[in-house]
């Protein structure tokens, strides 16, 4: 986990070299007297973290920590897990849809993720330290996510979440219906956005059985068979039907919730999680009941027709209602201050702060499905933790120092552009926002 | 599953019939006050005013112009403000509804100096937005209270945390796309919303102008003005056209009545211009070349700023600077122009170049040089959020006391209002919020808002669906 803090420049033997030195070199990190947020067991006055190796070895009122370890003195300030967008167009350019057709399921975002995307430096200063970069949303079937570690400084294939699940992207409502109704293609309407994903998982259907026989013969020990055909969109949505793809919507309405629900139970595939979702509170008893989670809005509403019933209450209603809930930004700028988003649900609808911060952190992990790895602070995860300077749920909230795999990305007392990693890399330009057309919320 | 507690109801008991805890002051207040039906779309509120006395007793008073006072009391009579300061010291009339407002934070209502409240209901939906007329660039004869729409359903979700005033402005991608509006966010009707007509003439330059020549993306476009040139001698025709025009109509006012009666015989139009034409386009902006209303002066980047600024200077026009998110380098010469600044978005991208936190610590700056300065949502989805836009300027540097004038007295200052706003002071109108905590902070809910001294429905269309959906226990 630890690597070197490389330009590019240097040689491969270098680069080796490198490695074995700092490998042996990184010593242990604790982060001392802080108020510790665990998310998982409760907050921890004057606790510590104990980091080794990137990963949290300790955690609590004191820690096992050996002698020679690093240490943060972080009296008065607050620590809590990385905090996860589960919704972003970061780092995709404009190359956020292929609004060719209505069922893209081979594309894959990671062949658009330009790591030197700007917004992701933004969003780690506001404490980001994962991020699930999806396909927008024209398309009723989109394209296949990335998951990201927001490493930022670091060459691309170093920024990619480790062993993390797939994810596919598919968007219902609106969006799909102006694209392709404006074009007169369908679809046009909800009827024709139904059709088209009921007829893409008909050709699925057939296309997984060619594959099913081939490779039962194929164990049998026949010979002289012939290949089937690779298709790659088949392929993938063949793996939807086999449960190997998280399906993430993009979906607004409740009567679109129970459509998408009835649509995964005819096909026989699950809903990971409802993106937008800004009317699960008038169903979250059924959707809870399928354990689809959702990534919700705080507060928006109205900017669309599909948005007007949009309430800020409905995250803590439909947690209540045994939905599990994560907050997400599908923003560069609001993803700058997810901890504000979560602050106010304490604002709308009494949340606890435990509450709240589990939806931007553990909720959303397990959205990605890294919840086993990130989102709280416990012995075992990766050490992602962020330092703030008072509580992170209050408006007055601004991160110190982010930390991933325990190792430090972001520290605002530097000057310049901030970060140890950001300086050693790049040595112009600055933090532009992106302007890029988002996802299409 | 668990029960679902509303904050509002889970708060405070009600003592007696005469003193009412805040978190049931909405509904019994409404019944006191207002002749509305609780079922009824609660959206317009007669505020006008009666004579019944309300005191708000044992809150944390942030009066803004005389400090914090820890428990005291205000009075509400008849519109106005007519008493304030520590509980033991304010004689409460006999007779007043008495509202508890102990634990809780009390301060006079929030203004937004920017909003396009009113003028759109759903932003993608074309067919009901008013933001902007977009087939001319130059139209100071615009104005906003002409399309303001009064019913609006996002009027009472602002209200709702606390903003009670503001400025509504046509969107702003032209040079010169109309006069403003100061409103009031309750009234019986629209006249009575619209406080101030024509409060302001909305200016605006640099990139975002320039939508009729570059279609906003910097590519080549076909119209005029494609550039910041183009921009500025467009700016300075209409201004010019206009002196012009204020010249010529001097000069027909000197001349004697037989005379102007033959102008007008001989051009067929009445009104009393020169030559009998009255110019609405020119008239709008004769009270700004006279310097009686500002102009609100939005830019950018600190080169657009200078540019503007020595443009206003030419035609000695009264200044109100907007957004400036980008002018790190002439911080010094902006508070040199001795103007008010509306500033943001606060949550403006950096630019290239900019730290992270370049456009966030920008308000501390121009307030650390004497420059007065307001926030702004500049929207009609965030506007609830004002307040947060302030504390999010706190948490990079501005003093917390700074930030909450720049959403109350300094505004009312720069609008000409504060006789009436922006602070809690005797004979004030009685715009006052009662909270649960900070008022900057995302974590403090609003429980009560007074406009006009009347108790507002602490309802909007949101928490009538909240209500609705609400699982039954």
């Amino acid at each position: 986990m630890t690597r070197p803090r490389t330009t590019g420049l240097a040689t491969f033997c270098f680069l080796a070299f490198a490695v074995q030195a700092i490998a042996q070199a990184v010593p242990d990190l604790v982060l001392k007297n802080a108020t510790v947020m665990t998310v998982t067991h409760g907050t921890i006055e004057h606790g510590s973290v104990w980091v080794h190796n990137g990963k949290i070895a300790g955690v609590g009122a004191t820690v096992a920590a050996p002698a020679g370890a690093t240490v943060v003195d972080a009296t008065g300030k607050f620590i809590t897990p990385g905090i996860i967008d589960p919704h972003s167009h970061s780092a995709l350019g404009n190359d956020v849809n292929e609004a060719t057709s209505p069922v893209t399921p081979s594309m894959m975002m990671i062949d658009a993720f330009d790591n030197s995307d700007k917004a992701l430096y933004q969003a780690l200063a506001g404490g980001v330290t994962t991020e699930l970069l999806l396909h927008g949303s024209a398309n009723m079937i989109g394209g296949q996510a990335v998951v990201i570690k927001n490493k930022f400084g670091l060459a691309r294939e170093e920024m990619l979440f480790p062993n993390a699940p797939r994810s596919i992207k598919f968007a219902s409502g609106e969006n799909p219906k102006r694209v392709y109704g404006s074009r007169n293609q369908v679809p046009s309407t909800r009827m024709g956005n139904f059709e088209v994903m009921r007829q893409a998982f008909e050709d699925a259907k057939v296309y997984r059985k060619e594959w099913d026989d081939y490779n039962a013969k194929l164990a049998k020990g026949d010979k002289d068979l012939k290949v089937p055909h690779r298709d790659l969109k088949l392929e993938a949505l063949a793996e939807v039907l086999s449960g190997k793809l998280y399906v993430q919507i993009h979906c607004y309405r409740a009567d679109e919730f129970l459509t998408e629900e009835a649509l995964a139970h005819e096909y026989g595939y699950k809903i990971r999680a409802f993106h937008h979702a800004l009317e699960m509170y008038k169903v979250g008893d059924k959707i809870a009941k399928d354990d689809t989670a959702i990534a919700t809005f705080a507060d928006w509403w109205g900017f669309k027709d599909e948005a007007w019933d949009a309430i800020p209450w409905n995250a803590v209603m439909s947690m209540h209602e045994g939905v599990r809930v994560a907050l997400k930004s599908d923003s560069n700028d609001q993803v700058r201050r997810l901890n504000q988003e979560a602050g106010k649900m304490i604002h709308y609808g009494g949340a606890t702060e435990e509450e709240a911060l589990r939806m931007i952190t553990l909720n959303p992990a397990w959205i990605i499905g890294v919840d086993d790895k990130v989102g709280s602070i416990d012995t075992g995860k990766d050490a992602d933790l962020v330092i703030w300077n008072v509580d992170p749920l209050s408006t007055y909230a601004r991160a110190e120092k982010v930390y991933i795999d325990g190792d430090l990305f972001f520290d605002s007392s530097l000057k310049g552009f901030g970060t140890t990693h950001f300086n050693g890399v790049m040595h112009t330009g600055g933090f532009g926002g992106s302007d890029d057309e988002e996802g299409g919320n | 599953m668990r029960s679902f507690v509303i904050p509002q109801q889970s708060e405070g008991i009600c003592f007696s019939s005469r003193l009412i805890s805040i978190g049931h002051a909405a509904a019994v207040a409404l019944l006191l006050v207002t002749p509305v039906s609780l079922h009824a779309q609660a959206r317009m509120v007669d505020t006008t005013p009666g004579s019944a006395a309300i005191a708000i007793t044992n809150g944390k008073l942030l009066t803004i112009t005389h400090g914090v006072i820890e428990h005291g009391t205000i009075v509400l009579q008849g519109g106005k403000i007519v008493a304030i300061g520590a509980a033991s010291s304010v004689k409460i009339p006999s007779g007043a509804t008495k509202i508890d407002a102990t634990g809780m934070t009390v301060y006079p209502g929030l203004i937004d100096s920017e909003t396009n409240l009113g003028l759109v209901e759903i932003e993608s939906d074309r067919v009901n937005s008013d933001l902007v007329e977009t087939s001319e660039e130059i139209y100071p004869q615009m104005h906003v209270y002409d399309a303001f729409h009064a019913e609006t359903e996002r009027i009472p979700i602002d209200r709702f945390n606390g903003v009670t005033n503001a400025i509504v402005a046509p969107e702003s991608s032209d040079t010169m796309p109309g006069q403003d509006i100061f409103i009031q966010l309750a009234g019986r009707d629209r006249d009575t919303m619209i406080v101030t007509k024509d409060v302001a003439l909305a200016m605006n330059f640099g990139q975002e102008p320039k939508r009729g020549g570059r279609g906003g993306e910097g590519g080549a476009g076909r119209g005029f003005p494609s550039t910041r040139m183009g921009e500025i001698s467009q700016l300075r025709q209409a201004l010019l056209d206009a002196q012009e025009y204020m010249v010529k109509k001097a000069e027909v006012a000197k001349k004697p009545a037989s005379a102007k009666a033959d102008e007008t015989e001989s051009t067929g139009r009445k009104g009393g211009g020169p030559t009998g034409k009255f110019d609405l386009r020119n008239e709008a902006l004769l009270p700004y070349l006279r310097g009686e209303r500002p102009v609100i002066l939005g830019a950018y980047e600190g080169h657009d700023v200078e540019v503007a600024m020595a443009l206003a200077q030419e035609f000695h026009l009264k200044v109100v600077l907007n957004h400036v998110t980008h002018s790190q380098d002439v911080l010094d010469k902006i508070a040199a122009y001795k103007v008010p600044v509306i500033f943001g978005p606060i949550y403006d991208f950096p630019d290239a170049n900019e730290r992270y936190d370049a456009v966030y610590s920008m308000p501390a700056e121009l307030q650390k040089r004497g420059v007065k300065i307001a926030f702004a949502s500049y929207s009609v989805e965030f506007n609830r959020n004002l307040p947060y836009a302030a504390g999010f300027a706190v948490a990079y540097g501005l003093p917390y006391d700074e930030a909450l004038k720049a959403l109350t007295i300094n505004p009312a200052e720069m609008w000409g209002m504060a006789d009436k706003l922006g602070s809690l002071d005797i004979g004030k109108t009685a715009n006052v919020v009662i909270a649960n905590g900070d008022p900057l902070d995302v974590r403090t809910s609003v429980k009560q808002v007074y406009i006009d001294g009347v108790a507002i429905p602490m309802e909007t269309r949101q928490t009538r669906l909240r209500d609705e959906y609400m699982p039954k226990k």
